[in-house]
């Protein structure tokens, strides 16, 4: 018997999943060590092998492969707890990432200060050097400047440098002559170069990425050799791979170069998973909708896939790489309800955390939560909290939910069913933003409900936006880890087309496809001997526009002489989807070329069996819980479900580290795979 | 008798309504044509009521959003009958408008017969036809020379296009085809307002909407009086200059006499300079726009910015000044200037009353725009600068934001890639740092301006004009902090004397590989000098941010 295994570093717990050869599935929940992630890493991997029946050795020596999806580059981010960076850039330009082109959030607050940058001034340092925008060399690398930049940054003690030159997309030789140098000078130094990590025109985009690069990069790398050499000791000798942000994996050398590639490496997980879902369910277009304590993250299935972006932004920096399009919004279970001084009931997005927590977890926390609102309303049990290892105080909760019902004139249940209708507008508000905003109706998806909060909201969420099918899977509560295993190996690269305002020309496009699968196919095969396909895309535009479209390029004929009209016909189509319109006698802008190699791995897992035809069950018990009027509802044990059972809300689903709330009206259906499957009335 | 709103009712509504105008916003963004809105987002958008009530706005272009109402007053006031599927536009000042670049779309929104809201959405065309491209004419003695006027019309009459009429306005326009996109966009934006409003119609009722609606209001009117009413009372004045018209007056007054008593304030404006005879003057939606948005400045940044939290708000000002100009007037600098010494006049005044929330100057706006050819491509190119961003002011929060625009942009303009801009333009970006130096000083220190050095790559000579101010007058420090230093820009040709740019002038020549030498203003600094700490200023020190006001960017070491 051989494994996989899942690993998904959370803010609160870390979950893991082992898979067998026959697709049998078991998972294990662990309390995360924000200090060093992998001490959280290992004790869960016993908790797993206890679980197994096995010692964590005869465990790991019979895995082949560990996925990893990890924290550590976006808490440093989110904490501002990385390197000590500096900048080596063109003279002249060292201001870039400080004037974030000149834009600011909250129009209406002019009495914050501005943020800190993640390189304060002291540590950016202009080199003589200039590109123009053909790619010729206008002033030489200058050697002295080059040597005073470099004592420079020996003196100002920086652990990590970025290097980032204008127009080196077109031309890195400046960039390596000086990175060469510098690695001979400052041997200790991690460097980071720009035409490595992301070689695209757009120079705040460019140096901002390239800066977190440098700033996580060494915190990545430690953690990950740390982890590498535990596993090691412990007796694996597979593969450990790490989830990207795009939601691919690859072994830790290549997440160690590209560290600022793994800052959505936890939420990529469960996006894996939805997509894994969408495939075993059969249904293409889901809205993965992951509701934990602190936050939501809410992401796009769509015909099978999920979308990639590069406009992303994390804890105020701007990171270019192409990740997956997810919307992270600070609403979960541990969100705090407020009164404002206009008397207006707002949830969020400050949040209780896990400490002090909701004020019915009992640690001193007094702020009404929507947990709190959840367990007045009935919809938590209590005594059977985290498989009641940590049963709640429901007088603390109540207490908390009347102080918001006096300020706003409300009863308590008032209050409580006002708090969690805020909070499910807000997460509604998210899935309208990541549907609506892509010219996506929701009304025509599925929610696909997972994390340990959703269940209990997914219904009124799903209602808000007119959604008529909820799906949760048995996996629910660490669907991140158990979609890690469904993950592909992914190397991706991409280049600016410099046209000098001419239209590319066939031999153009060629050569530079040509030259970029070359790159990428080289190093997916240095990792991966199996089978690997190549994706290729384009981002393209109008001549006047601003915004580039990412339109696919799979399936044309690269031979023909109407290459290029091929690949401009689809932008225009691709246009006219998005924005309801085509200009077809306006030029089209090749901006940048795009290839993705991606090796797949072999698949374990579960199939979809058909369900037998729909027969009741019997609910475990019955309590009191608010729907529309305290009502006595049957609770059923997700566990004891058994495919084809089917009944009725108003009722309660509960396992051991989820709970679902179904609405009067709404139908259940258990599946082929035992998971719910919610119609809405 | 309108039904009983519980607050979660309300909650939800206003929730609604902001997100509505949120959408809108994206949907602009990603569909417009022009530079100026999809990248540097010069537009904004509302929902008012049919009496010009302003119920919910997205955070865009502060001084596009309380000239709403008065153009809403507008359309009223023109149409007996307006029907489902009309949509009117307007940018006359003189019948709603704020200048003739400020094009404005709206949308009735109906529940079955009754006509209820208007979705708005404004946007800053790149050409309105008239004497100059671009809209900015400093030559302008009168408004016939400043571009094409458009009264309240409509444009789609029962959803049918009037394409008589597009064709009209489009063949008074330069781009044409960049027009008809943008209008698309904007029209567009509208109708998605509608579709959402029209389902929070029929999921609520009109009804509930239209009385949650008055407690959102009468909400924001509360939480805006419990803050007004903590200042100190009293009749405060303040001032602040013009440099000049471009005409031959210089140092225009702008005069704010606010009286604030319990929770109410009126600011008068009535004292202020006599109208000109260039496109400085304001017109009236644009007075009224710049005196909310110093208010809005001054309130707390999370009250709604609606009706109702204006309501402690009065206006006085005369027509024939400065900022109320007599009809015929040019007033294309207006949203600019002086919106931006209106703000400043109010919030130095206001200075007495809260100084913890007043904030010294922002910057002021000074355009350039290129004409020339592009000898890589052989075609004309019109440039226009949104580099070089001048300092936000310093406030009691902290120092002031670097390189973050003007007090009527706050931070909403987005200057662009420079890789991209010389890719696009003949133009070499030779240095674009901060400007050591420019912040005024005090207690916390003005943002930065910027020090940009641009040459010029044509092989034929270009035209260049400017619009602008700012140039002898810096952003004014506050409650003893120092003023921010001005806007000083140059020409350096070889072969001649480097020669200082006007703020307002036309048919500038620039050669081939001659340089722009471009010093943008920092902002005020705000407090005393003496109160700045030590370690702050070893901080400044440290960055370079002080030593002196640098010509290039040799001082790091």
């Amino acid at each position: 018997m051989t494994f996989t295994i899942g690993v998904d570093v959370g803010g609160t717990y870390t979950d893991l999943v082992a898979i067998d050869e026959s697709g049998k599935a078991v998972f294990a929940k662990s309390p995360s060590t924000p200090l060093d992630q992998s001490v959280g890493v290992m004790a869960g991997l016993d908790e797993l092998a206890r679980r197994l029946k096995l010692t964590r050795a005869d465990m790991l020596g019979r895995t082949d492969r560990v996925v990893h999806g990890t924290t550590v580059a976006t808490n440093a981010l989110l904490e501002r707890k990385g390197a000590d960076v500096a900048l080596l850039t063109t003279e002249g330009h060292r201001d870039v990432i400080e004037m974030r082109e000149g834009l600011k959030g909250d129009r209406y607050d002019l009495r914050s200060p501005p943020p800190e940058p993640l390189v304060p001034r002291q540590r950016r340092f202009g080199v003589k050097e200039r590109l123009k925008p053909s790619g010729d060399i206008v002033t030489p690398l200058d050697d002295r400047s080059l040597g005073d930049a470099i004592d420079a940054i020996r003196s100002s003690n920086a652990r990590s440098v970025a290097v980032c030159f204008l127009h080196s997309y077109l031309d890195p030789v400046h960039e390596i002559t000086a990175v060469e140098r510098l690695a001979r000078e400052l041997p200790e130094l991690s460097i980071s170069r720009s035409s490595d990590v992301l070689p695209q025109i757009k120079e705040y985009e460019r140096v901002s990425t390239t800066i977190v690069n440098a700033y996580v990069g060494p915190l990545v790398r430690h953690y990950l050799a740390n982890l590498e050499r535990r596993l090691k000791e412990a007796g694996f000798k597979g593969n450990l791979f790490i989830i990207l942000s795009h939601g691919g994996m690859a072994p830790v050398e290549e997440a160690s170069r590209l560290a600022a590639g793994t800052v959505l490496s936890g939420p990529a997980g469960g996006v894996s998973g939805a997509r894994r879902c969408a495939d075993l369910l059969g249904i293409p277009d889901l809205v993965p909708f992951d509701m934990g304590g602190t936050s939501t993250d809410i992401s796009l299935v769509a015909e099978g896939r999920a979308s990639l972006s590069a406009d992303g932004m994390l804890a105020g920096q701007r990171i270019a790489l192409r990740s997956l399009d997810i919307v992270s919004i600070a609403a979960g279970g541990g969100s705090i309800a407020s009164v404002d001084s206009g008397r207006t009931l707002r949830v969020g997005p400050e949040s209780a955390g896990s400490v002090p927590g909701p004020a019915c977890y009992g640690n001193g926390g007094a702020a009404a939560t929507v947990t709190d609102a959840n367990v007045v309303l009935g919809y938590l049990d209590a005594t059977a909290f985290m498989g009641g290892q940590r049963p709640l105080d429901s007088t603390a909760a109540e207490a908390a939910v009347d102080r918001v019902a006096a300020s706003l004139g409300l009863s308590r249940l008032q209050a409580a069913a006002g708090i969690t209708r805020m909070i499910n507008l807000k997460m509604a508000d998210g899935i309208r933003l990541m549907t609506l905003r892509r010219g996506v109706d929701p009304r025509r998806l599925a929610l696909l409900s997972f994390g340990g909060a959703a269940g209990l909201h997914a219904a009124e969420v799903a209602r808000e936006l007119e959604i008529k099918r909820i799906i949760v899977p048995t996996a629910a509560s660490v669907l991140s880890a158990w979609g890690m295993l469904t993950s592909d190996l992914r190397y991706e690269v991409s280049r600016t087309h410099y046209g000098a305002g001419a239209r590319i020309s066939t031999d153009e496009v060629r050569a530079l496809f040509a030259q970029l699968e070359q790159q990428a196919a080289g190093r997916l095969r240095s990792w991966f001997d199996g089978p690997m396909t190549i994706e290729r895309s384009a981002e393209m535009r109008y001549g006047e526009q601003i915004f580039e479209i990412d339109v696919a390029l799979d399936d044309l004929d690269w031979n023909a002489t109407s290459l290029v009209d091929q690949i401009e016909d689809r932008f225009h189509r691709c246009h006219e989807e998005l924005y309801t319109y085509a200009s077809r006698d306006q030029e089209v802008v090749f901006v940048n070329a795009r290839v993705a190699a991606v090796g797949e791995v072999s698949r374990r897992g579960q199939d979809l069996r058909p369900a037998p035809s729909a027969h009741a069950c019997t609910p475990r018990t019955t309590r009191q819980a608010f729907f529309g009027a305290w009502r006595e509802v049957p609770v059923y044990a997700l566990d004891a479900l058994q495919p084809g059972h089917a009944f009725e809300g108003p009722a309660i689903v509960e396992a051991e580290t989820t709970t679902v709330i179904i609405d009067a009206g709404d139908r259940v259906t258990v599946n082929g795979l035992g998971w719910l499957d919610i119609a809405l009335g | 008798m309108s039904p009983q709103i519980d607050p979660i009712t309300r909650s939800v509504v206003q929730h609604r309504l902001s997100s509505i105008v949120k959408e809108m916003g994206e949907a602009m963004l990603r569909t417009s044509y022009s530079q100026i809105l999809n990248s540097s987002r010069d537009f904004s958008l509302g929902i008012c009521d049919t009496s010009g009530r302003l119920i919910a706005q997205a955070d865009h272009i502060p001084v596009h959003v309380g000239a709403l109402p008065w153009a809403t007053l507008a359309v009223e006031a023109r149409f007996k009958e307006i029907r489902p599927g009309d949509v009117i536009l307007l940018n006359d000042p003189y019948h709603g408008g704020s200048h003739l670049p400020d094009l404005t779309a709206f949308v009735p929104i109906f529940d079955r017969e009754r006509r209820l809201l208007w979705t708005i959405v404004r946007a800053h065309q790149s050409d309105i036809g008239g004497a100059t491209h671009g809209g900015y004419n400093p030559a302008a003695t009168e408004i016939f020379q400043e571009g094409l006027r458009v009264p309240p019309i409509k444009l789609y009459e029962g959803g049918r296009l009037r394409d008589d009429l597009l064709d009209l306005l489009a063949l008074n326009i330069r781009n044409p085809r960049e027009f008809r996109g943008d209008l698309a966009a904007m029209v567009g934006a509208a109708h998605l307002g509608e579709r959402r409003l029209s389902r929070l119609f029929s999921e609520f009722g009109a009804p509930v909407v239209e009385a949650a609606v008055e407690t959102i209001l009468d909400a924001a009117e509360a939480q805006t009086r419990a803050v007004v009413s903590t200042w100190k009372d009293g009749v405060f004045h303040g001032e602040a200059f013009l440099d000049d018209d471009g005409h031959g007056r210089s140092d225009i007054r702008i005069a704010a006499k606010v009286t604030k008593s319990g929770s109410d304030i009126e600011v008068d404006l009535s004292e202020s300079d006599p109208q000109s005879t260039s496109f400085v003057n304001s017109s009236h939606a644009n007075m009224q726009a710049a005196v909310v948005m110093a208010f809005a400045y001054l309130i707390d940044a999370e009250i709604p910015k609606n009706a109702g939290a204006l309501r402690p708000l009065k206006v006085v000002a005369k027509q024939g000044t400065i900022v109320w100009a007599d009809p015929g007037r040019p007033v294309t600098l207006c949203t600019s200037h002086p919106s931006n010494e209106i703000v400043e006049a109010i919030i130095k005044a206001m200075s007495a009353s809260c100084p913890d929330r007043a904030m010294a100057g922002w910057g002021r706006r000074f355009r350039i725009a290129i004409q020339g050819e592009d000898p890589r491509s052989g075609r004309n190119f019109i440039w226009h600068l949104f580099q070089a961003r001048p300092g936000g002011g310093a406030s009691s929060g902290g120092d002031g934001w670097s390189s973050i625009g003007e007090w009527h942009t706050v931070g909403g303009i987005k200057f662009g890639s420079i890789e991209v801009a010389e890719v696009r333009f003949p133009l070499h970006f030779r240095h674009h740092e901060f400007r050591a130096g420019s912040g005024g000083d005090g207690q916390f220190r003005g943002g930065l301006g910027v020090a940009l050095d641009l040459v010029l790559e044509t092989a034929k000579p270009a035209l260049a004009n400017t619009a602008g101010d700012g140039a002898r007058h810096g952003p004014c420090g506050m409650l003893g902090g120092e003023d921010g230093v001005p806007h000083d820009y140059r020409l350096i040709s070889e072969g001649r004397a480097p020669r200082v740019l006007k703020t307002k002038e036309v048919g500038i020549e620039i050669r081939p590989n001659d340089c722009l030498e471009i010093r943008s203003s920092g902002g005020g600094g705000w407090g005393p000098p003496a109160r700045r700490s030590s370690a702050a200023r070893q901080r400044d020190r440290e960055q370079g941010l002080t030593q002196g006001v640098a010509a290039t960017g040799q001082d790091w070491r």
